[in-house]
Parts: C-alpha cells; sequence; structure tokens
C-alpha cells in the first residue's frame, strides 16, 4: 500500500492561524472604517493610508499567505522546500502590520520597523516560493504567474520599506514618486496577477468547466507585468506618457482577464450558486465596475472617484474573492486532516456540510450592502452613509468570523467530536 | 512493467475465467465519493475501465476532473481500498490518466441534472 504524501496538504496547525488572524484584521479593518469622515477621502490621508495597510497586509496579505501555503504545491505539483517557515510568516506579518497601522496614525518613527518586519515576513515568503518553484520541472503559465508576481512582490516590498524610511524622515525621498512604483508593484504585481493565475486554477476546479482557452491569460498577465514595469520606470523619469501607457495596460489587462473568468462561468457543470458563486461573481462586478471608475477618474480628474474605484478593487474585488474561497479551502483543509483518514471506515461528511449556511450567507449579504453603501458614501462624500455602510460591513465581518470558527472546529461524527 | 503494458496484459488475460467483472470493479469503487461534488467516481464518469484477471490482479484506469486536484493521491489510494477489500484480491494498480480529458458529458443523468447542467 503506498502512502498518501503530504506535500499537498501541510498540516492545518500551520495554516489556521493566517486565516483566523486575516478574519480578525478583516473586522479591525470594518471597525476601523467608523473613524472615517468625508475629510479624510485623499489618497495620501494618514487615515487611508493607514487604513490601506491594516486591510491590505493584515487581511488580504495575511489570507493570501496562508492560502499559498496549500495552493503552491497543488499549482507547482511539487511539494514545499521548507513549509515550516510558514510558522515565522504569520507572526512577524500581524507585527508588522500593526506597527505600521501605528505609525501611520500616530508615530511615523514606527513605520520603518514595522515596514523592515513586513519585509522579513515577505521575505521568507518569497524565499520559500522561489526554493519550491526550483523543484518544477517543467513550467506552465500558472507557474509562470507565481514566480512573476513574487519577483514584483520582491521589488514592491523594498519600495515599500524605502518610503516608510523617507516617512520616518530617514530618508530624503519624493515619496509621491515612490507611491505609484509601490503601489502597483504589490497591487497589480503582486496580488492582481497572483489572483489571475490561481483562478485560473481554482474556478475550473470548483465550477468543473472545461473546453475554455486559457490565452486570455498569457494576454492579461503580459499586459499587467508591462504595465506595472511601466509605472516603475515612470517614478524616475518623468514622461507622462509612460505612466499613461502604463495605467491603460493595466486596465486593458482587467479586461482580458474579465473575458477569460466569463468564459470560465459559461464553460462550468456546475451551475449552482452557492456562497462561492455568489461572492465570487460580487467579486468580478466590483472588479469591472472599478474599473469604470477609474476611467471616469481619468477624464473627470475627481479624486473621488479614484478612492471609490480603489475602495470596489480592494474590498469588493480582493474581500469577496477572498471570502468566497476561504468557503472551499478551510473545509478542505479541516476534511482532509480531521475526515480522510475514517473514509472506507465510515461514514464521512461532504465539503459543503461543514460550511454554515446561514452566517456564510449573512457574511454576504451584510458586506455586499456594505462595499456598495460605503462606495455611494465617497462619491456622494456622505458622513451618515459611512457610518451605515461600517455597519454593514462590521455585521458581515463577525458573520465571516463565526462561519471561519464553525468550519475549523467541526468535528461532527467523530469520537468525542 | 509500466501502467500501459500491465493494462494491456490484464486486459489480453482477462476471460471468462476472470475473478470479477468490470460491473463488479464499478460496484466496488461506486462507494467512492468525492467530497467536494457528493457524488461517486463512477457516477461522475472519473473512472474509465477496470480489469481483472483469474489470479485476482486488477486494473483501473481513471482521470480527475482537474490535474489540479489537491486530492489526487488519496482518490488514487481510495479506489485502490476499494478493490482491495473484495474477496481474494491479489494487486490493485491504480492508473490515472488525461486523455480523454473528463467533462461533464461522460457523467451519468443524475450527476448532470443534479449540477445543474440538465440530463
Amino acid at each position: 500500500m503506498f502512502q498518501i504524501s503530504q506535500d499537498f496538504a501541510p498540516p492545518f496547525k500551520l495554516i489556521s492561524p493566517f486565516f483566523i488572524i486575516g478574519a480578525l484584521f478583516y473586522l479591525i479593518s470594518t471597525l476601523y472604517l467608523f473613524g472615517f469622515s468625508v475629510e479624510n477621502f485623499h489618497h495620501l490621508d494618514i487615515k487611508v493610508l493607514s487604513f490601506i495597510h491594516l486591510f491590505l497586509l493584515g487581511f488580504v496579505m495575511m489570507v493570501i499567505f496562508g492560502a499559498m501555503a496549500q495552493l503552491v504545491p497543488v499549482v507547482l505539483e511539487v511539494g514545499h522546500a521548507a513549509v515550516e517557515l510558514f510558522y515565522a510568516i504569520w507572526p512577524l506579518l500581524g507585527i508588522g502590520t500593526l506597527m505600521m497601522v501605528f505609525g501611520f496614525l500616530y508615530l511615523p518613527a514606527l513605520l520603518p520597523y514595522g515596514g523592515t518586519i513586513v519585509l522579513v515576513a515577505m521575505m521568507i515568503f518569497v524565499f520559500e516560493i522561489f526554493a519550491t518553484m526550483k523543484k518544477v520541472k517543467k513550467f506552465n503559465v500558472v507557474m509562470g504567474s507565481i514566480f512573476i508576481s513574487n519577483s514584483f512582490l520582491f521589488f514592491g516590498i523594498i519600495f515599500g520599506l524605502v518610503m516608510a524610511l523617507g516617512y520616518a524622515g530617514i530618508l530624503n525621498i519624493d515619496i509621491q514618486a515612490f507611491l505609484g512604483a509601490h503601489v502597483f508593484l504589490v497591487i497589480g504585481g503582486y496580488i492582481s496577477i497572483t489572483l489571475m493565475g490561481l483562478s485560473t486554477v481554482l474556478l475550473p476546479m470548483f465550477g468543473l468547466s472545461h473546453g475554455f482557452s486559457k490565452k486570455p491569460l498569457y494576454g492579461a498577465l503580459s499586459l499587467m507585468s508591462l504595465a506595472v514595469i511601466l509605472i516603475v520606470i515612470s517614478s524616475f523619469v518623468n514622461f507622462s506618457i509612460i505612466k499613461y501607457s502604463g495605467y491603460t495596460f493595466a486596465s486593458i489587462s482587467l479586461v482580458v482577464y474579465f473575458y477569460l473568468v466569463y468564459k470560465i462561468y459559461k464553460t462550468r457543470a456546475r451551475k449552482e450558486n452557492d456562497i462561492y458563486a455568489k461572492s465570487i461573481i460580487f467579486a468580478y462586478l466590483s472588479m469591472l465596475a472599478s474599473l469604470v471608475l477609474a476611467v471616469v477618474y481619468v477624464v473627470s480628474e475627481k479624486e473621488t472617484l479614484l478612492l471609490a474605484s480603489a475602495w470596489l478593487f480592494f474590498f469588493g474585488f480582493f474581500g469577496f474573492a477572498i471570502t468566497g474561497h476561504m468557503y472551499k479551502i478551510v473545509p478542505f483543509l479541516v476534511w482532509f486532516e480531521r475526515y480522510s483518514p475514517l473514509v472506507g471506515k465510515q461514514k464521512v461528511p461532504m465539503l459543503a456540510d461543514m460550511l454554515p449556511k446561514q452566517s456564510s450567507h449573512a457574511q454576504l449579504t451584510f458586506s455586499v450592502f456594505g462595499v456598495l453603501t460605503i462606495t455611494l458614501a465617497i462619491v456622494f462624500q456622505n458622513d451618515m452613509m459611512i457610518k451605515a455602510g461600517a455597519s454593514f460591513l462590521t455585521f458581515g465581518a463577525l458573520a465571516f468570523i463565526r462561519t471561519i470558527l464553525y468550519m475549523i472546529n467541526f468535528k461532527q461524527g467523530l469520537e468525542n467530536g | 512493467m509500466d501502467n500501459i503494458s500491465r493494462r494491456k496484459e490484464l486486459q489480453n488475460s482477462t476471460n471468462e475465467d476472470a475473478l470479477y467483472s468490470k460491473e463488479e470493479l464499478f460496484l466496488a469503487i461506486s462507494t467512492v465519493i468525492d467530497p467536494e461534488v457528493g457524488f461517486n467516481l463512477v457516477e461522475m464518469g472519473l473512472i474509465y475501465d477496470a480489469v481483472c484477471n483469474d489470479e485476482g490482479n486488477v486494473h483501473v484506469t481513471m482521470t480527475l476532473s482537474t490535474k489540479a486536484c489537491p486530492m489526487h493521491q488519496m482518490i488514487q489510494q481510495w479506489v485502490k481500498e476499494s478493490v482491495e477489500r473484495m474477496k481474494d484480491i491479489n494487486e490493485v494498480v491504480v492508473e490515472v490518466v488525461w486523455e480523454p480529458e473528463w467533462n461533464i458529458t461522460m457523467a451519468n443523468d443524475n450527476v448532470k441534472k443534479a449540477l445543474g447542467g440538465g440530463a
């Protein structure tokens, strides 16, 4: 009898802290929104900067890193080089994020220290992924996307640290000039390209989609990579055509990517619109709406539209793409750990049985209302709507935490369970 | 001996004295359920063939709904164990192939209907 390798499923105790802490950061992010008023609606406002780092590092990056511990071996078809390193990543990322958030708000001198701790966490992650990739013998486009995205992340965090030193007054740099490069390296280069690559594996896997062409993925990845490179160059060379070409390529990349996702959706065999499908549909519609607002911003130059676009991209697209996938990934990991050894010996639950329907749907409903209300609050500059949106999102986040904890503690049918 | 040679040898040697028929092997394998979709592998159309010779050596040819399936090894193991539970089975080899690529038309009507694609 051959042994089942654990390479493709790291121990759940290694991954679960990423998801639990990520969910807590999601809740803290929604509570943070109560502190906003329309006066803060400026892209360099310290509350905005602090909030973006809280949400993107504490929730988005935290969950992505945890998910990658599970997904990288699945996508790369090789075991991790040193999966134990992930035990060091979540504490460093969590502490570094909190220090950066407080640094922005109260004590800029904390920023380089927080930034360095985040840098160390991300460097450990990047080098572990690169070491794992060295074992891959034959690359495909999805593996290529992981290589590209992690390369961009490497440079993105270097730029971020330089900016943190600038904020703290240690380095004399033009922070505004570095901002575009940092944002595009991390948001476009890492998060977007990672989601593009992984979704091409995960969406067809969960939807049982077949017969679609992956060619648009090549186009989307190439255009986004080119966009990121152009915008980084534009930080050093003062030619606006380079910067605007970058913005254009990034927009076209997202449109091409949306087309690919639409084809995957149309070719799926699994037609039921469960919580996963609904979350993903809202995520991609948010991405499209964000893109439309960004285009209108370029024409109108109204900064509130840029902020509304970023809000929809972060909380709508990233947020729902991540929460939706957690409803698939967490039950699988728990099931793998607790129930897979019992297959053939006793009745085991299906993955769908492990997802609490009421709280997951409460999360979806409250969060959808919250995201839309805050989008309107930003566009119409309305303080009352910010509070209303924050309330919806907080209820959604509480339901989300309840759902995650329920799945993690699921022991139905087990002895003593 | 590689999987293809083993399968061909078993197919050639299989005759009326075979310990189990294809249908009996499929029935045993139908106890294996994909926990993600909730259907057994046979009704999903993931089991392409199963042959057994008179010595109880079995070769199962199957596929998975996606190459990136994180349960690849587990599912292969469950199929192996489901056949091994049959009486007088000697050796079981489970071969995962990617040609022909699985698609929903290979599933039975119940699965298609339950997934929402119609029968």
